[in-house]
């Protein structure tokens, strides 16, 4: 019971209850970093935490009795792959976890018979079909790399805390191919296929067009947990320090601002090409590389 | 004499109820008779698992007069295809009977080569496939009860022919049964023999002209697996020549004589289990009454391929054939998750998804270490009661809607609530956490990555591939089966026979309790039932909690999951009633007509139409180009092993 009420836990916890909040600020400094780089003020720093609350209080209006159980599904789920991955927990029931929080998502999109919704819940579905495999791929290149380093293969995320060199040196490659990722997962250009933040959407608002009130709120913290969530994977990149690792993660937060803004919407096959050759190909060469290293011994 | 009775009750006492059943073609006796049969089977069967395993070697007095008597059978048998070829023309079918009667012949009354001690083994493996096909199969039985009276009423039959459906249904129970435990190679050939008797029987059960050209398929395919058996008796006999003990057989050290053996058994296994290039037939047998399906992909016949490739894999591991194996296994996975992804109707979907899966169960099957028998055996287990609900809920859903189109789906919950709520829990359970079967998933993938890496890296890459297109296609028609148009219909409970929601329920809870219970399923039913020399290393490995599944390479957190799983639904429905809010139309970029949902009014006040339609990729994977490629592959690969195994 000792380990219950240690330090690390405790961090744990508080980790998981403050996801949404870090989410929402990341979201925050989004919208301040792209009107800077569009040469525009920007809202405020917590702007998107006014809307959530504004939304809370709103006339409640939904689209189907299903749809509020299913928005609070996608915060909820998403939330608890944070935990898993605060907790140290295995990293394929992770993305498992986070694909039940995406089918949440899906579904109440498909629920309700609205075409926008409709076509936006189908590329939500195809973006998730793209990054998927790349996440479990780069799980199995962790759990290589922690063969060669350590002599123990694990897919447990505390192994990779407990590293003690960065994960960085040994899987750059892996590394890069969550750009792709991080762009599709925080529905940004080129990618920004199933619903986007810019008024250039032609979808109004593809997956999001029939939330509103209150279900638009639990989607936004969804949405801001799962940013949590995927920052927080890449920060495992430099686990040896903390404050590294949250700059690791910030700066392809920052690389991913800089691709939304120059970059215009590709279509959805282009999506999954580009994604699945350049993640493939990209960690694959990664696996090689390892083993090549430790045929050779270097 | 206690086994002699376990095995009488399992093998015998199906085929010889099916017998009463076809005699007496009476409603109240046939239901009485089948319900008394289930119970019996389901419990003998639980009788054998008491019992742990054993081995029986009938008497001389009864001994010959069995030998006799299957040899006897498997002649009509040979000779009845033979005039099934003939009345429809099928010069295929013809000629391989010929080629498995000459042999048999041949094998039976010039070398007198059928004879093995003890003929009948029940060890760990067969037992889990007997507990399958008793409760799974005896479940299905009781539902075809009140399917086939909706099924013949919904056809107009002047005379009913539940006599023979039946008894080919409980024909194929027998035979599953005696097929498991037979140690007997020849007899464990007669007994594949009866199951492709029985498929060809349910599937052109209908006779319309489809069903007969799809039964024809089945044959064929089925026989070109019966012909590679026949030629695997001849090599096991050529090896030990007094008793064609299966156990014997596969004790011997990998020679190449061996291994044609075993690549001659894994091509049979490759034809029952659907793998490609032989998928064609599975997909075709969905003409038959859904129950056949729900039989045929569940409990019984495509098992009895995963059965063999189980029996078989130990001896070959380590070779190049058990990585070819592998290679089959995941190509088929990859294959038909993207041939699900255009599927228009409710049971091709889930023949892919079978033919898929079974797949995965091959490739875990030729990894061949602790790690990856005990996935093989956790998807098979899973498999087979998440894929058995999924059926009988089609099923209903079918006799119901009159259709199979996926897209007719819509509103079905609130039209057949409890169905629907069968339905979507039986595909969450396919491919989502905490189920069974992404648990086994779970495992198969620590499986693949523990193997030799250069050898791992394409077979993880076809599985990842895979899963992402299997999740695509049963989420999107789970989308289909929730959504909630605004039709104006009203929340009606179904009524349903009490045979359907008896049959359903049991599935349910055995699905639902057996998910919660994972680790204790693993511990207690799969881990025995490995081959001795994986069993210690399996128990180090899954030094399971009873919170979790652990593999020592990653923990699956089971019950935390289903209690993380709960408190959301809970609080999600407090916030819902809390919240409420009025239900309005959706968005349509014009104005909505209160009274009509279906239309709106456009620009010049126009009407149009809301038209919603499903995702289908048939401009960027077409079907048939697809399929045709697919087979061309999978026909080289599986020549390549055959080549590499003679050479």
């Amino acid at each position: 019971m000792a380990e219950l009420i240690s330090i690390n836990t405790l961090v744990s916890v508080l980790l998981v209850i403050f996801a949404p909040i870090i989410g929402g600020l990341l979201m925050g400094i989004d919208r301040k970093l792209t009107a800077r780089m569009q040469s525009r003020m920007g809202p405020p720093v917590l702007q998107p935490f006014y809307d959530v609350i504004k939304l809370w209080g709103k006339q409640p209006f939904i689209a189907s009795s299903l749809q509020p159980v299913l928005a609070f599904g996608y915060f909820g789920f998403s939330l608890a792959a944070f935990a898993l991955l605060a907790f140290g927990q295995d990293m394929l029931l992770l993305i498992f976890t986070v694909a039940v929080a995406d089918l949440c998502l899906i579904v109440a999109a498909f629920n309700s018979k609205s075409p926008y919704s409709n076509i936006g819940g189908k590329r939500e579905l195809l973006s998730m079909m793209s990054y998927e495999p790349i996440m479990i791929l780069a799980a199995v290149s962790i759990f290589y790399n922690l063969w060669a380093k350590t002599g123990y293969p694990s897919f447990m995320i505390q192994r990779v805390m407990d590293l003690s060199t960065p994960l960085l040196l040994s899987l750059p490659l892996t590394f890069l191919a969550m750009i792709p990722v991080l762009i599709i997962d925080m529905k940004k250009s080129p990618f920004d296929v199933s619903a986007s933040d810019h008024a250039h959407q032609e979808l109004v608002r593809g997956v999001y067009t029939e939330f509103s009130g209150y279900t638009l709120a639990l989607v936004e913290l969804g949405h801001w947990t799962k940013i949590a969530l995927m920052l927080g994977f890449v920060s495992l990149f430099w686990a040896t320090n903390f404050i590294i690792g949250a700059m690791l993660a910030f700066a392809l937060f920052f690389i991913v601002l800089v691709i939304d803004n120059s970059y215009p919407r590709l279509e959805w096959k282009s999506m999954i090409k580009t994604t699945w050759i350049v993640g493939f190909f990209l960690i694959l060469a990664n696996i090689v590389g390892l083993i090549a290293r430790a045929v050779l011994g270097i | 004499m206690y086994e002699e009775t376990l095995v009488a009750l399992t093998v015998v006492l199906p085929p010889l109820a099916g017998l009463a059943c076809f005699a007496v073609n009476n409603r109240s006796f046939r239901r009485a008779v089948v319900v008394l049969t289930a119970l019996l089977l389901v419990g003998s069967s639980i009788m054998i698992y008491i019992s742990g395993g054993f081995s029986y070697e009938p008497g001389p007095s009864i001994g010959p007069i069995i030998e006799g008597a299957i040899f006897l059978l498997d002649a009509v048998l040979l000779v009845y295809f033979l005039f099934s070829g003939l009345k429809y023309g099928s010069f295929l079918v013809m000629g391989l009977t010929v080629l498995q009667l000459i042999p048999v012949l041949y094998f039976e009354l010039v070398l007198k080569g059928a004879s093995a001690t003890p003929a009948i083994l029940v060890d760990k493996l067969s037992i889990i496939m007997s507990l399958i096909i008793s409760i799974v199969g005896s479940l299905i039985l009781v539902y075809s009860l009140s399917y086939m009276d909706e099924h013949e009423e919904h056809l107009h039959l002047e005379k009913s022919n539940q006599n023979r459906f039946f008894f080919f249904m409980l024909l194929i129970l027998g035979a599953m049964q005696g097929l498991v435990f037979s140690n007997n190679l020849y007899w464990l050939y007669f007994f594949w023999e009866v199951t492709t008797l029985c498929s060809y029987e349910l599937i052109r059960h209908d006779r319309t002209e489809v069903a007969v050209k799809n039964s024809i398929t089945a044959l064929w395919m089925n026989l070109v697996g019966g012909v590679a058996f026949v030629a695997a008796l001849f090599v096991g006999f050529y090896f030990s020549p007094n008793s064609i003990s299966i156990e014997t057989i596969l004790s011997n050290a990998q020679s190449r004589e061996m291994l044609v053996l075993l690549a001659l058994l894994a091509f049979a296994a490759f034809t029952k289990s659907a793998q490609f290039p032989f998928n064609k037939w599975l997909q075709g047998a969905m003409v038959a009454p859904t129950p056949v399906s729900a039989l045929l992909h569940s409990s019984t016949m495509v098992n009895a391929g995963i059965y063999l490739i189980l029996r078989i894999a130990y001896a070959m591991s380590g070779t190049t054939l058990s990585y070819g194996v592998t290679l089959v296994g995941a190509f088929t996975f990859l294959a038909t998750a993207y041939l699900a992804l255009n599927e228009r109707t409710s049971k091709g979907i889930l023949a892919y998804s079978t033919i898929g899966n079974l797949g995965l169960i091959i490739v875990c099957a030729g990894i061949n270490t602790s790690i990856s028998y005990v996935a093989a055996l956790t998807l098979l287990v899973f498999h087979s009661v998440s894929k058995g609900l999924l059926f009988l809920g089609a099923g209903v859903v079918e006799n119901r809607v009159h259709t199979r189109m996926i897209e007719d789906w819509e509103g079905l919950l609130r039209r057949l609530p409890f169905t629907s709520i069968i339905m979507i829990i039986g595909m969450i359970a396919m491919f989502l956490p905490p189920f069974g079967m992404l648990i086994g998933k779970w495992v198969a993938i620590d499986a693949i990555t523990t193997s030799p890496i250069l050898s791992a890296l394409p077979v993880i890459i076809l599985v990842i591939l895979g899963s992402a297109a299997t999740s695509v296609y049963y989420i999107k028609w789970l989308g289909h089966l929730t959504v909630l148009p605004q039709d104006g219909v009203k929340l009606t409970q179904e009524k349903l026979p009490i045979l359907y929601s008896l049959s359903m329920l049991s599935l349910l809870s055995l699905s639902l309790l057996m998910a919660v219970e994972a680790s204790m399923v693993i511990n207690n039913l799969v881990i025995p039932a490995l081959p001795s020399d994986y069993i210690l290393n399996a128990r180090y490995l899954f030094t399971g909690g009873l919170l979790s599944v652990e593999t020592g390479f990653g923990s699956f957190l089971t019950y935390p999951f289903w209690v993380v799983a709960v408190i959301i639904i809970i609080i999600g429905t407090y916030i819902a009633r809390n919240k409420g809010g009025l239900v309005k139309g959706p968005y349509l970029g014009g104005e909505n007509i209160e009274e009509n949902p279906s239309i709106f009014h456009t620009t010049a006040d126009r009407e149009a139409k809301v038209e919603v339609s499903e995702l289908f990729l048939d401009h960027e994977v077409s079907s048939s180009q697809f399929l045709s490629i697919s087979t061309i592959i999978a026909t080289i690969l599986l020549m390549i092993i055959f080549l590499t195994v003679i050479l």
